[in-house]
Parts: C-alpha cells; structure tokens; sequence
C-alpha cells in the first residue's frame, strides 16, 4: 500500500446518486429514487472489475455517475487522481479523454446521423489539434485495432450489424487512448455466437493497451471469465466485493450466494450447488427497507438486519462483505445467538461443496 | 428515392381524382345555395333566372365533368396562352366564380401574395420563436423558463385567434395606435417609408398567428429533444468530452430536427390555406379570406377549386415530408 | 360647421376668382370601409348592397331618390310627369331627356342608345339580370333622338320611375358592354369590374372581394365636383372591425352597414372620432304566422298548404293574443340600439306611405290572456293552455343569428307567460333563405307555426311588395315552393285592392290604399306581426362633411358633395 505504484488507478468512495421524484400538479419534489446509495470500490489500474447483480440494481447508475454522466449526488470519485465528482466542467472535458465507455445498445449509442468516420473522429477533433488526413489514419488504426474493414468508414451505423456496432462503439471509446473505461453490459444486446468475439475483443485491447475496466454486466460465467475481482450490487448498495475465484469458490453474502447458486457449473465434474430461490420481490430503489436493502428477502436475517445498515469492510484477507454475520464487532442492538448459528449454518454451507 | 417518389406520384392521381369528386359531393351536398344571398325583393322568376345562368340549375355530375374539364384542360391551356400567346383554351370558358364572375384563378392569383407574405411570415416567424423555446425547455425541462414555455403553448393552443387577435387590434391599434387594422393590399413596397408600412400593416396579424403556430411548433421541437436528450448516443458525446453547446446543437438538435422539419413540412399547405379568421379579422385578402366568403356566398366553384387545390398540396406536402425525411434520416430508405 | 365651410368657400372664391365655390379633387382621398368585400361593380349580375353602393360612385341611373325618398334627376334635365308631358296619359309610355354635353369618363358622349342598349342588357333572357324586376313590364325601349329615351310599357304603369331609377339600375355604356350581351355576360370580368361611367369618379383598381380603387372623373358634369381626388372601399372582416376603423382608430372615413350590438355602439361613440348614422328604409323583422297546418302527420305536399287551415292559428284571437304579448320597444333595444324602432306596420316607410298604425307598441299581457280565455284556450294543471284536451303549442322557426335567437327567447318568454308552449328552431340563413325546395327549413315551406325573418320593399313605392300577399303567391308544391306570401293568407277583398292600387295614378290616392293593404295584413287580421323597424347603421369619420344618410338609393348617392372637414 506504501508503493505508489500500487495506488489504485480508480477510486471511488461513498457513491450516491438519487433520481428526484416530482409529483402533483406543482411537481412539487416527493422523494428520491436511491439508485445507488453510498458505493465504494477501488480499482488497480490494469485490472478488471466485474460489477453484478440484478437488473435495476443501479450498476449502470453507478457506470455513469463515476464517468459523471450523471451529476452524482455524493461522494467522491478518484481517477488517475483527480475527483471527477468535483471537476469544473471545462476540467471535466479535458479529462474525459482518459476515461470512456462503451454502451450496452451499441446501436442507440451510436448518433444516426454521423458517419463511422465522423462518429470516431470527432473526438479527435475536440481534444487534438490534427487535420483532417491525421485523423482519418487514426480512425483506420482503430478499425483495424477493433477489427472493421476500413471500406466501412463512411457507411451510417443503421449499415452494420449488432457485433460491428458494438465494434465501432469500442473504436470510439478507444480514440483519445483513454486508460479507464467503463462496459456496461457490452455483450448483452448481442448474439451469443458474437459475444466470445467482442469479450475476445475487449481482453486483447487490455492486454495491448494496458486498459482498466469496469465491466458491468448481469452474465456471471462472462464476468466470471473477464474480472479479476468482482462486486455484487443488491438495490444500490454493494453487498460483496471479492477476488473472482473466491467468490465464485464460496460466497460470502446471503445476496451472493443466492445470485451465484443460479449459476450452471461449467465444470460438469463439480457438484452443482443447490438453488437458492429468493421469496419475494425487490423492493423499490425509492422506498429502500430500513435496515439492510437485502433483509426483506435474505433466508437469514435477523433483529440487526431490519435495525441497521450493514458497511462494506473487509472480513477475510481481499473480501469484503456488507453482512452483520460477519461483524466482529459487537452490534449496538446487542449481540444474540443467531449470529454464530448462522455462520456455522453458512460454514456447512461451504463444506457441503 | 427518385422511383419512390414517381410511385407516389403515380398514385396520387386516382386519390387525387376521387378526392376531387368526393369534395364536389360534399360541396354540393352542403346546406345553402347562391340564392341566399339574393334579397327577398328580387322576384322569384328572376332569381330562377340568375341561377339559370350562373349553369347552377345542370345535374351534379354535367357540372362535375365540366369543372374537371375547366380545371385540368382549359385553365392550364388558359396559362400556357398567357405566357406564350399560343390558343390552345380557344376561348373556352373558365372556372368562373358565382359570386364575382371573376374566373376563380385569378382570384387565386390575386390573393396567393397576400397569403404568403403574411401566413407565410407568420409561419416562419412561428418557427423562428418556437425552435429556440422548444430546445431550451426540453434542455432545462421543469426549469421556470420550461413552465414559461409551456404556458405560453398553452396559451397559443388555446386562445382562438379571434380573441387573440382582437386583444391585439385593441392593444396595438386602438389604445397605442402603432398598426392600421385593415390591410392594405394596394401597398407597393418601393422604398424605405413604404416597406416600414408594410411591416406595420403585417406586424399584428403576424403576431396572431405566429403565437399559434409558435406555440404547436415549440411542443414538437421540446418534446422531439427530450425523446433524443435521453438517448444513449447523447451520452456517448458527452463522454467523447464535446463542449455542452456541440452535444446540445449537433448531437440532440440535429436529430429532433428531423421529425420537427417533417412537421413544419406537412405544415406548409395550411400557409397557403390561409388563415381563415385572422385574414378576415384584419383585412387581409388572402386566400382563407376568399374561402370563407365563398362558402358564406355558396359560391361552389370557388370553394370546390380552393377545396382541391388544398387536397393536391396536402398530398404533395405529404410526400415531401416523407422524402425529407428519407433524406435526413440516413437510416430510412425507399427502395 | 356650416359657416367655416361657407367661409372657406369664401375664401377660394376670393383667392381664385371666377373658379367656382369648391374646386375638383382638392380634398385628396375619402375611404369606405364595407363589411362585405365588393364581388363585382356591375349591380345588373349582382344583387348585394356592398356591390350596388360601390357601383353607385361610378354607374349612375337617369334618376335616383333624395333622402326623404323624392325622386331627383341625376342625368336628365327633369323627372317626366303627366303634367310635364313626359309621361303620357295613358300612362304607356314615359321619355326621358338627358342632360346636355353628358360624357362617359372616357370622353365619349352619353346618348339614348345607352339607355336601349342597357334595357337590352338587362332584359336578355340569357344574361341572369338582378335587376330584372325593374324592367317588369317595359315592351321597349327606343332612341327617339340623341337624348331623348322612350320606355313603353305594355300596359298602363302607375308607377313608371322602375326602369333607370335608382342605384339597382343604372346607365351601361353600350361601347363597353357590347360583347357582354346574354350569356356572356358573366363571363366580361373587366367590364363588369371596371366598368365606365358617368359618376364623380371612375374605377382605376379592382381586386375581387378585397378591394376597390377609384380616382375622379374628370368629365363630371360637374366641374367642381367631386372634392375628393380618390376614393377606395376596403372590404371584408366584419361590422365590429369596420366600425372600430372609423370610430376608434380613424383610419377609415365611412363604414357602410356597421350592425354592432348596442353597447358597443356606445362605447364606440365615446372615442369621439365619428357618429353612426341610421338609414330606415323598409325592412321590418317580423313574425309570419302560418294560416295553414304544418303538421307533420298530413301527407308530404298538404303540409303547409291551403288544403288544411291552421287548426289554432286560424283563430284571429289567438293571433291577436300572441302579438299583444310581445314588448317590441325591448327587441329593439336589445337587438339593435340606435339602429332600430318597434313598428306595426309592414310599411314602415316612407312617412307618406306608412299608416298610423301604433297600437300594437305598448305590451298588453292581461288583454292577451284575456284573448285566450275567450277564444277557449284555458290554462291545464301545467300552467299550458289547452282546448279540448289539445295544448297551445307553438313551432317558432328562424335563422341562425345571435339577435334573431336573442328576440326567440325574449318571445319565448312572454308566450310561455301566455301559457303558450313554445318550441325554437334556428335554421342556417343559406339553407332557410336557399329555396331549395328539396329542403323542408326554406322560409317558403314553412313547416312550422310562426317564423321569423326580415322583409323590406323595394324602394319607396311598396305596390309590388304589398302584391307579395295575395292568394296567388302562397309557396305550394304546384310553384315549387316559390311565392313570397308565406302566411298563405288568403283574402279576395285584399287581392282586389292589390288590383285596384295598380290601376290608381294619383300618389295620394295610391298611398291611402297602400296604407290599407297594409292595415289588412297586420292590425286587421294579425296575420304578420312586425316587430322592429330595421335600419341601416353606418359609421362615418368626424372629418367627414355632406353625408346625408339615404334609405331610397344608395347611402353614398350624392358623395360627389361629400367634402373633407378642415
Ligand atoms: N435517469 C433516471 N431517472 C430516474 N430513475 C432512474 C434513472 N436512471 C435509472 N433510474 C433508476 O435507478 C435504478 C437503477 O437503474 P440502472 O442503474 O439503470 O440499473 P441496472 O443498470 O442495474 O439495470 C432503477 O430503479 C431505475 O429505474
Ligand atoms: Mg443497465
């Protein structure tokens, strides 16, 4: 932690982002949609971290608001070691070029009216000062980079298909050298035969170019197979962040646990683990439960879950979890026998594997 | 596009031909009659008379065949001979009004300037108010001067342009005495003085109907740039680090630009419609002012030619929307 | 106002002697603003007032009405009478001789020729002419020199001043309208737009149903008329808007027909830029009772006809009742202001020919009650009178118009006061007045009990009028429905006075038995009940001198004296 070279290249502490709601005739503001409710995450620059959960658990929020696409409502968001949460505009666009991403619908993240060429260039217009004939060579580096005929260069987006898309998409991100850059869900819009191709795509590019990325995604044999560490999202909240095969190994969350149990074993000799099947629905990012986001659906809350929010914080070497069932220290609510049963329950657990 | 538009073209002409005899019908059809407007102290025999030769008294279909005939063969021979001295009318009669006995064409021809210096300005100056509004509402949506925008569209909406425009004549001509409220037709622009009456004779029905057409024509361009506003490609610029004013102008505009401009396109036949009440209200003898003293008068022939004549500019209008928007939107095409 | 136009007169006199009083288009340009825009300046192929006034700047008659409604010479050298010799005895014939040195606005001269070639015009059978009634009767018209013009009638003609009298029919030039016989006449645009006359100014521009352009003739008889240099009249919009132009804003200098509600009169006055000015003719709005029964069970074509008398309206009581419970001061306050005035009369004007019939003005409530009662129509248990077992109930039809539906429920009222039950009914004007006879809502059908509308006589003599109510003229479906005695009233004593007022010459005499015709149609047998004398309300500027407000002929009959007020 003292090598400078070890300072994580993304930083990201205590994320919020809320969603207004305005209701009546005066829109007068009700409310908040907690999208994501207080995220926080390091990542070291060449690595890979996978973001997971459900759809509508705020991992897209959470994408955007670190690249301040939208204006996070709080917290602090460090990149290569500058608070992009606090930038002033003009300093936040001279710093986009180091950060990029690449979007899940490939096809409504392309602008309909510009051209391949132009759609690639125009950043090179905004941040270099080279002509017209300098961008253009670049613009062919990266199609060949990205793997697109140069022949395609002045076709419309609306001409290419889904992996190509995705493909100029990448080019695009790829322009201004960025070192960080956020994918969310890229592979999910496309065909699964497409997918290996782009994820290929994406590792080469990282290996090449040293890229950091996030890589959100709801796949988790896809972000099994890119991440080097994974995080798992429950309703705006992080519920546990460990080294990839750690978690896919064993679980620490309930949330976790569950979300992993409905994961085929890609290897057949492996015992598969027993389903989870969580009861009831997710509850709404506006009206979040008081205690813990999970405690109205995890087989093993207890008093302390409905009572108060768990903290992400490390509870094995590199694995952090947001779980009272492993908090050490004794809770305000006072401690009671649940705790060790549960865990003990949650040790059998593993060795059931 | 070309064969796309040919086709269209084609087919025009038989909807063209059932809509013309469909509004003949309807015209005919309509309650009233050119003697209404005959005073009661003219005989009966007379009247008789007067529609006798006026040709209102043939069946509808020898009177439908005839305007056919008027409208597509002789009034075009009727131009041609007018531009190169040619005789191909040979002296057949026009579509005559029954009201003026002016033949209807001329009529047209007298009032189409009036309609499309004033409509055709208010049209414009409609867009030219709207286009700014909607944008910055949809880009500051629910912002004071968002709920400013939408009140004044619903304002616009709303308010007939009777009321609106006699608020106006009361106003600007009444109490400040700054606009004449009847339109001078006889005014020739040819100097300084004269161009500034011009302005000040067109400055209020102007103001009536650019409030309307701003107010329809902001709630497109507003609600066509939030449909885009949220679109992934607009963040995508965002994040390639473009100032605001390249992603708001280029990126979102230039996309809610398309189904505005189709809008405004389909739009345009009404300019030349006229604007029935405002023309009337403040003396502009254009051609809404013709319509609705035709129908007032019962006037068939005159109403029947307006009446198609709106028919063929609805269709073509619709078909250059349609190729606007093949033209504007890459990923639409006609083959 | 008079004494500084005397003394300017004066003045020019002195400064440049021996020019006469006024000079020729000193006064630069006057503006007429109409409601309705002006379709056409020729009143043969038109019969709108806004076209007929506008004409009158230019086409002049023979002889046209002053403001009392005397008839004047305009473009001879005296009105023929039998005492003058230029109508003859036998009341066949009357000459006329124009005025000496008489000249079209393009120079030519004006000769009797015109004035046959405008009879030929109007009276072609091809040619649709508006103005054909007043060439009713007329057997030929012949040149007997220059200026000399003969009219034959093919009867004796009490009243002979039709024909090239009166703004509806004036002089033609034959030069000009030579191509324009029979059915081409329509189709003569610049003729029938431009047309050349003898008036105080001539047309320079004309834009269909927009607007008019005129400059002063400089070959008016007159050489120091008219004060004006030009003239324009603006058409379109509507009353309030032509009103406002010369009232409030100034920029128009006369509003022909400017019918705005009351109120609006008044606060319009207070901006004290001009004055409305009323011209009562003759149009009277009134009711027409039906005689016969419209009831909708009788088999098409015996609806409405002499076949069935009206089973309640017959009785001279109930009609009676009906008008005595009406407050005619009230419609016309409320309907028309300064432009209208109760009368009893289908005649209402000229003063000479109107009876002295008042008696129908003050409201009677009780008396019409009381009328009821007798005639056997007793009040039911719902306040409706009824006569055994059937219950007073009246259709009462007319046109769309907001006054018209103001008067429907004001009347509505005092009839259901009655305890009569009353329906409404407002028909579209174009369908109402359109005489479709296809149509069951033309005035003409009239399938309902009583209907109201406008009606007015044709100038100031009202024989033709007054004719309209013999048995001949009920609509029927052996005319087509044509006829103007709506009621269907039918009464032999009535059509030969008709007949004996046709044959009578004497003026005074004529006029004592118009007065009767029209006593026997309203006070005597109450089949017309006339509510509001209706006139003209026009609008002109406080700059503007020498109106003289005229119901006979047009309102701007003698604008070639019409001057600017400095
Ligand atoms: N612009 C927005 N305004 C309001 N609510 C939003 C907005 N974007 C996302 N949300 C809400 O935030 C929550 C998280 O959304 P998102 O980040 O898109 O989820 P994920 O990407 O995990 O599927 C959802 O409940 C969504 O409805
Ligand atoms: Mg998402």
């Amino acid at each position: 932690m003292l090598d400078a070279k070890a300072a994580p290249l993304v930083q990201v502490d205590g994320l919020k982002m809320y969603f207004p709601i305005y209701s009546g005739i005066l829109r007068r503001h009700t409310g908040n949609v907690k999208a994501v409710d207080g995220v926080s995450f390091d990542i070291q620059a060449g690595e890979t971290l996978g973001l997971v959960g459900e759809s509508g658990c705020g991992k897209s929020t959470v994408g955007r608001a670190l690249l301040r696409l939208y204006e996070p409502t709080a917290g602090a968001v460090i990149i290569d070691g500058e608070n992009i949460a606090s930038l002033a505009p003009e300093a936040l666009r001279k710093k986009r070029p180091t950060m990029q991403m690449v979007f899940q619908d490939p096809q409504a993240s392309l602008n309909p009216r510009m051209t391949l060429a132009a759609i690639i260039s125009e950043p090179l217009v905004e941040h270099t000062s080279w002509n017209a004939e300098r961008r253009l060579e670049r613009v062919y580096e990266l199609m060949d980079a990205v793997g697109l005929n140069r022949r395609f260069a002045n076709r419309f987006p609306h001409e290419f298909s889904g992996g190509q898309r995705q493909r100029i998409g990448i080019a695009r991100a790829l322009a201004l050298n960025p070192k960080f850059i956020v994918c969310d869900e890229p592979i999910a819009a496309l065909d699964v035969s497409i997918q290996a191709q782009v994820v290929n795509l994406l590792e080469d590019l990282q290996e090449k170019l040293g890229l950091t990325y996030l890589f959100i995604s709801h796949d988790l044999s896809m972000v099994r197979h890119i991440a080097d560490r994974v995080a798992v999202m429950y309703l705006g909240r992080i519920a546990e962040l460990s080294p990839r095969d750690a978690l896919f190994e064993r679980p620490l969350h309930p949330y976790a646990e569950a979300l992993l149990s409905a994961v085929n074993e890609p290897d057949p000799s492996l015992a598969r683990r027993p389903r989870i099947i969580l009861k009831g629905d997710v509850p709404s990012p506006a009206r979040p439960p008081k205690g813990c986001n999970f405690s109205t659906r995890c087989p093993k809350a207890f008093a302390r879950c409905h009572a108060e929010k768990p903290e992400l914080q490390e509870v094995e070497p590199g694995r952090q979890v947001a779980c009272f069932l492993y908090d050490a220290k004794p809770g305000s609510t006072g401690t009671t026998e649940a705790p060790a049963n549960l865990r003990q329950e949650h040790n059998q657990q593993g060795e059931y594997q | 596009m070309l064969t796309f538009t040919l086709r269209r073209l084609l087919l025009a002409i038989p909807t063209l031909l059932v809509i013309s005899l469909v509004i003949f019908l309807l015209v005919d059809l309509a309650p009233g009659s050119p003697m209404s407007e005959i005073p009661l102290t003219v005989p009966p025999e007379v009247r008789k008379k007067m529609i006798e030769a006026l040709g209102a008294d043939q069946p509808v279909m020898v009177r439908y065949v005839l305007w056919l005939r008027q409208f597509f063969w002789v009034e075009p021979a009727t131009l041609i001979d007018g531009w190169f001295g040619t005789n191909w009318a040979g002296g057949e009669q026009r579509i005559l009004s029954w009201q003026s006995r002016a033949p209807v064409f001329t009529v047209i021809g007298q009032r189409i300037p009036q309609t499309l210096t004033v409509i055709g300005t208010a049209y414009l100056v409609g867009i030219l108010i709207a286009l700014p509004i909607g944008i910055y509402s949809a880009y500051r949506q629910y912002s004071l001067f968002d709920q400013l925008g939408t009140l004044f569209a619903m304002i616009g909406f709303s308010v007939p342009t009777f009321f609106s425009g006699t608020l106006i004549i009361i106003i600007f001509a009444v109490t400040l005495g700054w606009f004449p409220t009847k339109y001078d037709t006889n005014l020739s622009v040819t100097d300084w003085p004269s161009f500034v009456k011009q302005l000040q004779q067109m400055a209020m029905p102007v103001m009536t109907l650019g409030l309307a057409n701003a107010a329809v024509i902001s709630r497109y361009m507003r609600s066509s740039m939030l449909d885009n506003m949220g679109m992934d490609y607009v963040r995508t610029a965002r994040a390639k680090g473009l100032t605001e004013r390249v992603v708001v102008l280029k990126h979102v505009l230039r996309n809610s630009m398309i189904p505005v401009v189709t809008v405004i396109a389909l739009g345009i036949p009404s300019i030349f419609g006229g604007a029935i009440i405002t023309e009337n209200l403040f003396g502009v003898n254009g051609i809404g002012a013709a319509l609705i003293g035709a129908i007032h008068a019962s006037d068939l022939p005159m109403v029947q030619t307006l009446a198609f004549i709106f028919a063929v500019l609805i269709v073509t209008f619709n078909l250059i929307a349609d190729v606007l928007y093949g033209l504007l939107d890459p990923r639409i095409r006609y083959d | 106002m008079k004494l500084k136009t005397a003394l300017l007169g004066a003045a020019c006199a002195l400064t440049f002697a021996p020019a006469a009083f006024a000079e020729r288009g000193t006064d630069g340009e006057v503006k007429f603003t109409f409601p309705q825009a002006v379709s056409i300046m020729n009143p043969f192929l038109s019969s709108g007032t806004k076209d007929v006034y506008a004409a009158s700047l230019v086409l002049e008659p023979l002889a046209g009405f002053d403001a009392d409604g005397n008839i004047i010479p305009k473009l001879v050298t005296e009105i023929p009478t039998i005492e003058n010799g230029g109508i003859s005895a036998d009341l066949t014939t009357i000459t006329w001789k124009l005025l000496p040195d008489l000249k079209w606005s393009d120079g030519s001269p004006v000769t009797a020729d015109d004035a046959v070639f405008t009879a030929a015009y109007c009276m072609d059978p091809a040619g649709g002419c508006a103005q054909l009634s007043k060439f009713d009767g007329v057997a030929k018209v012949e040149a007997v020199d220059a200026s000399t013009v003969k009219v034959t009638f093919s009867g004796p003609k009490p009243n002979p001043y039709t024909a090239f009298v009166g703004a509806l029919s004036p002089l033609l030039q034959k030069a000009q309208f030579t191509p324009c016989l029979g059915a081409a006449a329509p189709t003569c645009t610049d003729p029938n737009n431009m047309p050349i006359g003898t008036g105080p100014f001539k047309v320079t521009g004309f834009t269909v149903n927009d607007t008019v352009t005129l400059a002063m003739n400089d070959q008016y008889r007159d050489p120091a008329k008219p004060a004006f240099a030009s003239a324009v009249i603006k058409g379109g919009g509507d009353a309030e808007g032509s009103a406002r132009a010369v009232m409030e804003t100034g920029e128009f200098d006369y509003a022909w027909n400017t019918q705005i509600p009351p109120d609006s009169q008044a606060s319009m006055t207070a901006a004290g830029k001009g004055e409305f000015v009323v011209a009562f003719g003759t149009l009277v709005e009134r009711i027409e009772m039906n005689m016969t029964d419209p009831d909708p069970a009788l088999p098409e074509g015996e609806r409405s006809t002499a076949k069935h008398p009206h089973p309640v309206l017959s009785d001279i009581k109930v009609r009676t009742a009906l008008s005595k419970a009406i407050d005619r001061q009230i419609l016309s306050d409320v309907g028309y202001g300064a432009g209208g005035k109760p009368t009893c009369n289908v005649v209402p004007a000229p003063d000479a020919w109107a009876s002295d019939n008042t008696g129908c003005i003050a409201q009677d409530m009780e008396g019409a009650k009381k009328l009821l009662d007798e005639a056997g129509w007793v009040p039911g248990a719902d306040g409706i009178r009824e006569k055994d077992g059937k219950k007073l109930h009246i259709l009462y039809q007319s046109t769309v118009n907001p006054i018209r539906q103001d008067f429907q429920a004001l009347v509505k009222d005092w009839w259901t006061e009655l305890g009569v039950d009353v329906e409404l009914k407002a028909i579209d004007p174009s369908v109402f007045f359109g005489g479709d006879a296809g149509s069951p809502d033309t005035f003409q059908k009239f399938y309902a009990d009583v209907e109201m509308y406008a009606n007015n006589s044709d100038g100031t003599d009202p024989e033709t009028y007054l004719s309209q109510y013999q048995c001949v003229n009920a609509p029927s479906p052996d005319n087509q429905w044509q006829g103007e005695n709506m009621n269907r009233y039918c009464d032999p004593a009535y059509d030969a006075k008709v007949k004996v007022l046709s044959g009578t010459v004497d003026v005074a005499e004529r006029q004592k038995i118009a007065k009767e015709l029209n006593d026997m149609v309203t006070k005597d047998s109450m089949t017309v009940i006339p509510l509001v004398h209706r006139g003209t309300l026009s609008a002109h500027s406080n700059t503007l001198g020498g109106v003289q407000i005229n119901a006979w002929d047009s309102e701007m009959w003698n604008v070639a004296d019409w001057f600017r007020v400095k």
